[in-house]
């Protein structure tokens, strides 16, 4: 059996289990298997792709970035600031998501010039952003935003509602929320970019051999640079998505979240140790972590057990990864 | 073909018949025999790659024979690892110093078996014995010193320290004075006497074979894996030790040379140096030749490749490259310029081991099969891929084959596909044999005449002596950082060119027929 058989199998194994847990938690809940169920947890691993995706990138460079939970924290922020300010939401939300990638060009600065191990370097940048984020708002949450603030986060595409007999409005198609547009548009580029471009060819590469890449005259500095500003950058958007749902700038929000986008790589079968990932695999990983959720949830199982489900589930995919990769 | 025994009362120290050992069909060691006696001082020469590792590292644990035995004190042993081979008494100073830098003299010395009180080490005792140690080699160095401020010679002496404490009988010591200067040269060497005195054994292994004129008693010449001689020290010479170890002739099968070598200068490296590696360095390199870099291990013969490559800076010198002056200050810049490199380790510096066949060959110029937006032509890659597979004879199932899954001869391949796909006019190759089995070397060496036939320059540093002989038109011989002398390959031999690598400047003798000079 080659590698190329092994992924593959290890793909439908992920994917096998995502259609086991719909197929069981279909059984065991009613409310679980509908149209307006799919679009909720749809919704709810939004942010667990984005920082996903990000994760990914650098997790493929043999990185790591523990600072996305607080960088999306700072961007949201400062995009919530701003449009209170009086700027345009747009304005504002390019300038938070902008704040988020300036995050990533020092979290990759840190890396590439100060040669800090990734692990250290967005551990700091993890403290800072938070810290950041909270002297701006005195850790009060900003309020009061107006609605155009919220369009992004509860918006939706394709809604159709229909004015019953009594006047009052029903909603025949839930729409797509625009997260859920924005979230399968960034993976599919994401995904073009890593396989077929230049580019994502040298970030494998780098993750593969960092050395070997650079004796075959790749940029191993800049090619690791982009990879902490598009997980900068993402984290930035998910910050503004997240707060226009609240239609509330929360310098909490986040907190933990670079742990569901690791998990959902590492469970999508990223390889810690980088040159091996895709962003289906990421993907899968995040739907597994958002239905377990969801599913454990509508059954009753508290927060509490449903972390320790996590947990295993996370130990048990890596195991099987391991054992994969182990010759 | 057994080492003659020595009329001493008793058995010998440590007696080995018949040893064998293979990695994955790469036979490392065959029928080996090696006698040493109780306070004899022996030492194991060999080229590069003859096997004296190998040995060593069967000796204090590390490997278990297939095939052998060993006698130690007489009786059969078989050494289990480590821990058994130290509780014998077998201890081994390694070349690279394995001490824990941040830990005082005392605690290195009993790292593992520190002395106890109750739950707590007894660190009195432990200071008092280090100390005893340290004074039986009549060294003054402090217990209590932190190893990192200690110089390599100090260092050098606490590991031997350390191997005393171990009751050590046997000692096997790895070119113990590689890196050291004169004057702590000639201390360890007092040393390995006062140790000889005390009837410790030792095993020595040492390029430096005049060094070797004030202690050794017996010498064994290994080759290629194989036990060539023991040779009692008085009765011999420099000379026919050095024929031992390179004896083997011309066997191996090289290609014609299809190639005719220009007079135009390609490369011209003058005065190319970088502290503490190497240097000054002078050297031509004319198209469509193959200058070979002769020498022994850590001559400074990678060191300059890479510094030529850009893979690590010059402090000093000048590269001309087609007539050009070349600033280079990455591999980038040197590759854009056309010259390849040719790792002499591929799995750490030549190929993304994860990633497959085709992936490796296009990865140092995607440009030339990606589009627009850098968007990589699939067909037009895998095309590309196919057809240096067909060329080079890459023996892989398909092109998307992760490279991991290829032999050694198959990765060495596409390493060098990726190179011609990339154009490269002036090509290092860096042991670009070694873990290659026979067969698919002449391949290798094939290839490199086509090269060169083509007008493509090419250095091949190799270890191997009959490689150098076969394949090269001059050969450049490295001692110590410096070029010793550069030889035309057709008119000297390789005792010559051993001479030039391991003899001090000052005794060597360069045959006048083989010096030729450049001007």
């Amino acid at each position: 059996m080659n590698d190329r058989q092994k992924d593959l199998i290890q793909k439908f194994a992920a994917l096998a289990g995502l259609l086991l847990l719909t197929l069981a938690f279909s059984l065991t809940s009613d409310a679980f298997f509908s149209v307006g169920n799919a679009m909720t947890v749809s919704l709810q691993v939004t942010s667990i792709v984005y920082l996903g995706i990000g994760a990914t990138f650098v997790i493929l460079t043999g990185g790591i970035d523990l600072s996305v939970g607080s960088v999306l924290a700072l961007s949201g922020v400062v995009a919530g600031l701003l449009t209170k300010a009086g700027l345009p939401v747009s304005a504002a939300m390019s300038l938070g998501i902008l704040v988020g990638a300036l995050c990533g060009v020092v979290n990759g600065l840190l890396v590439t010039r100060l040669k800090l191990p990734p692990f250290i370097a967005t551990l700091g940048m993890m403290l800072v952003a938070r810290g950041v984020a909270l002297q701006l708002t005195d850790a009060r949450a900003v309020s009061g935003l107006g609605d155009a603030f919220g369009v992004l986060g509860n918006g939706a595409l394709w809604r159709i509602e229909e004015i019953d007999a009594q006047g009052f409005p029903n909603v025949v198609f839930p729409g797509i929320p625009y997260p859920v547009i924005l979230m399968v548009v960034l993976a599919i580029v994401a995904g073009l970019l890593l396989r077929r471009t230049t580019l994502g060819r040298h970030i494998h590469a780098v993750g593969s051999n960092g050395e070997a890449a650079r004796l075959s005259g790749v940029h191993v500095d800049r090619v690791t640079m982009f990879a902490y500003i598009v997980s900068g950058a993402l984290a930035g958007l998910c910050g503004c998505v997240l707060m226009s749902r609240l239609v509330t700038a929360q310098p909490n929000e986040g907190v933990m979240y670079e742990l569901d986008a690791i998990a959902a790589a590492v469970i999508g079968g990223t390889s810690l140790i980088g040159g091996v990932g895709t962003i289906s695999g990421t993907l899968i990983g995040a739907f597994v972590i958002g239905i377990l959720r969801n599913g454990l949830n509508m059954n009753g199982v508290s927060s509490f057990t449903q972390q320790i489900i996590i947990g295993g589930v996370i130990l048990f995919t890596v195991w099987i990864d391991q054992l994969r990769n182990r010759r | 073909m057994n080492p003659p025994l020595r009329d001493e009362p008793g058995a010998p120290l440590l007696r080995m018949r018949g040893v064998c050992k293979r990695f994955d069909n790469v036979v490392a060691l065959s029928g080996v025999a090696l006698e040493v006696g109780r306070g004899e001082v022996h030492a194991i020469c060999g080229e590069n790659g003859a096997g004296k590792s190998t040995l060593m590292k069967i000796l204090s644990g590390v490997y278990t024979p297939d095939d052998g035995e060993i006698h130690f004190d007489g009786e059969l042993v078989r050494i289990g690892g480590l821990a058994h081979a130290q509780a014998l008494g077998i201890v081994m100073i390694h070349q690279e110093l394995n001490l824990v830098p941040h830990l005082n003299v005392a605690e290195n010395i009993f790292l593992g078996r520190e002395p106890r009180r109750g739950w707590f080490v007894d660190r009195e005792r432990q200071r008092e014995d280090a100390r005893a140690c340290l004074q039986r080699l009549g060294v003054d160095i402090s217990p209590d010193a932190q190893v990192d401020t200690l110089s390599i010679a100090q260092q050098q002496m606490v590991e031997i320290a350390k191997a005393l404490s171990m009751q050590a009988r046997l000692l096997i010591m790895d070119e113990p004075t590689s890196s050291l200067g004169e004057a702590d040269s000639m201390r360890m060497l007092k040393v390995v006497q006062d140790l000889k005195r005390e009837g410790v054994g030792i095993l020595y292994i040492s390029h430096r074979l005049d060094e070797l004129d004030h202690i050794v008693d017996r010498v064994t010449v290994l080759r290629d894996g194989q036990y060539i001689r023991t040779l009692d020290w008085a009765a011999t010479s420099i000379d026919e030790i050095v024929s031992l170890m390179v004896g083997r002739e011309l066997n191996q099968q090289f290609p014609p040379a299809t190639r005719q070598p220009g007079t135009e200068v390609l490369l011209k490296v003058s005065s190319l140096a970088r502290e503490g590696a190497f240097g000054p360095v002078d050297f031509e390199l004319r198209r469509g030749e193959i200058l070979g870099f002769a020498g022994l291990v850590g001559a400074g013969r990678t060191e300059v490749a890479r510094a030529i490559f850009g893979a690590d800076l010059p402090d000093a010198g000048e590269v001309e490259f087609g007539g050009q002056r070349l600033r280079i200050r990455s591999p980038r810049d040197a590759i854009a310029a056309g010259i390849a490199y040719v790792s002499e380790d591929r799995k750490a510096h030549g190929l993304a081991v994860k990633m497959s066949v085709a992936h490796n060959i296009t990865l140092a110029n995607l440009a030339e099969v990606a589009g627009g937006l850098g968007f990589i032509d699939a067909a037009r890659e895998r095309q590309t891929a196919q057809h240096f597979i067909d060329k080079l004879g890459i023996r892989t199932p398909s092109p998307e084959q992760i490279v991991r899954l290829l032999s050694g001869g198959n990765q060495q391949k596409v390493v060098i596909a990726k190179w011609l796909f990339r154009q490269a006019r002036l090509i290092i190759f860096d042991e670009p044999t070694r873990g290659i089995d026979v067969g698919a070397r002449y391949a290798i060496y094939a290839l490199m005449d086509q090269l060169a036939a083509q007008g493509v320059g090419v250095i091949m540093i190799s270890s191997d002596l009959p490689e150098i002989m076969g394949l090269t038109d001059r050969v450049a011989v490295f001692r110590q950082g410096r070029v010793a002398g550069i030889l035309d390959t057709r008119r000297c031999s390789q005792q010559d060119i051993m001479h030039l690598a391991s003899v001090a400047a000052t005794e060597a003798t360069m045959p006048p027929a083989a010096a030729l000079a450049l001007s």
